[in-house]
């Protein structure tokens, strides 16, 4: 197997027109993975995942030629992901007329429904307690528990203080674990 | 840089359970292949959007799809009367710093005058102004149809109307209706209880008391003045 190119390499690669569309093949083959399941983690469901995702996706497409590098490709790659998670979110709340409490009860149910759900299981209950979290908390606790994400790049994504975001994490943190021992 | 251990380290300090729990597997479940395709998928939608962004030229669109339609586009059947794009004038209703410019000479181009937003008057609508004005109509429709309704009411009153009825119309209306009243024979002072005479002879007034009983007559009889206390 090739070795897999640096992201330099591939911005350079990805602003020729002759290998424009090979680098972009290889930054979604790169990023895909990781960028799926966070976003599958905020949204739950996979279709929904999918449109995102694909959405993230075509957004990078249009507007990677502008990148200017000043963060690293995957602090902007997750900034376009978290956001485009927030937009579905809201625009969800908006069709269905509901609150953020209802949306979130909406996640968790939508948790309950999955065909492998087990109450019983600490993963599954973690997957619960995640969705009880205010919105930002549950995405600076994701950045940080799943893709052990440091605090100076999670503040380029959030555009959050490193102090706000560690007291974010900590209070998530402790609000999960409480929710685990109790149900 | 902080490593996964860091990571780890701090949340067992703020989560003991969580941390040593080690949860960090998604139970979800994807369809089968789905990142292997995700990327063909991907550049297919990108492929057709980018066709949406960069469509044809209307004009080699047409061509394209009817060459007689393509022919016909520049051909246009409706006529304008001579000189009517070079005699239009703009009439600015300003004041006299902007007066009416034609906006072509004949021949020649001229620069069109740039006309200020800001100097001209500008209409906003004033809610509480309208509402003003709405509420004084209100007021002035109510007071019209009320001072209508009473002046309407006092003519068409038969009573008050009686007053200014002249005795000659009066004797007149009455006479039609076989009620005969002389005018001057009762003033105009005398108590409305006063009724009009009726013409009746002496053998009507048999037909009238015909089926009366003597007895009652002698009653009613006795209870008139006696000049006119005689009935036969």
């Amino acid at each position: 197997m090739a070795e897999q190119r640096t992201d330099t390499e591939l911005l350079t690669l990805f602003r020729e027109p002759a290998t424009k569309e090979k680098a972009f093949t290889e930054i979604v083959k790169k990023y895909q993975e990781r960028l799926y399941w966070h976003v599958r983690r905020m949204l739950v469901d996979h279709e929904d995942s999918n449109d995102v995702l694909q959405n993230v996706f075509i957004r990078v497409w249009n507007a990677l030629s502008g990148f200017r590098e000043d963060a690293q490709l995957y602090t902007w790659l997750y900034r376009i992901a978290t956001n485009e998670c927030l937009t579905f979110i809201e625009q969800q709340k908006k069709k269905a007329s509901i609150s953020l409490d209802e949306m979130d009860s909406g996640l968790s149910n939508k948790i309950r429904a999955d065909k492998d759900f087990d109450a019983n299981k600490l993963e599954w209950k973690l997957q619960l307690a995640i969705q009880q979290l205010p919105e930002k908390q549950r995405v600076v606790f994701m950045l940080r528990y799943y893709n052990e994400m440091p605090y100076e790049e999670m503040s380029k994504v959030l555009d959050t203080s490193t102090g706000a975001l560690k007291a974010s994490y900590h209070h998530a943190a402790k609000k999960i674990e409480d929710f685990i021992l109790n149900h | 840089m902080e490593t996964s251990k860091d990571i780890l380290t701090e949340l067992l300090d703020v989560a003991p359970f969580l941390g040593k729990a080690g949860m960090s597997r998604v139970p979800y479940s994807i369809p089968k292949g789905y990142f292997a395709d995700f990327t063909d998928i991907l550049l297919r939608r990108i492929r057709i959007e980018m066709e949406v962004i960069s469509e044809p030229q209307a004009g080699q669109e047409i061509a394209d799809l009817s060459p007689l339609l393509a022919g016909l586009q520049k051909n246009n059947p409706y006529k304008l009367p001579e000189g009517y794009f070079e005699s239009r004038q703009i009439n600015i209703p300003s004041s006299g710093k902007n007066p009416a410019v034609p906006i072509f000479e004949r021949g020649q181009a001229k620069e069109v005058p740039i006309i200020s937003i800001e100097s001209q008057p500008r209409r906003v609508f004033n809610f509480s102004r309208v509402l003003k004005y709405a509420v004084a109509a209100c007021l002035v429709a109510m007071l019209g149809t009320t001072l209508f309704n009473i002046s309407t009411h006092i003519e068409s009153d038969p009573i008050l109307g009686l007053a200014v009825v002249s005795d000659q119309d009066m004797a007149n209306y009455l006479d039609s209706d076989d009620i005969h009243w002389t005018p001057g024979l009762s003033s105009a002072t005398e108590s409305t209880t006063d009724i009009a005479s009726v013409d009746l002879n002496d053998n009507d007034i048999r037909d009238l008391l015909s089926n009366v009983p003597d007895d009652e007559l002698e009653q009613y009889s006795a209870l008139l003045p006696e000049e006119k206390g005689t009935v036969n």
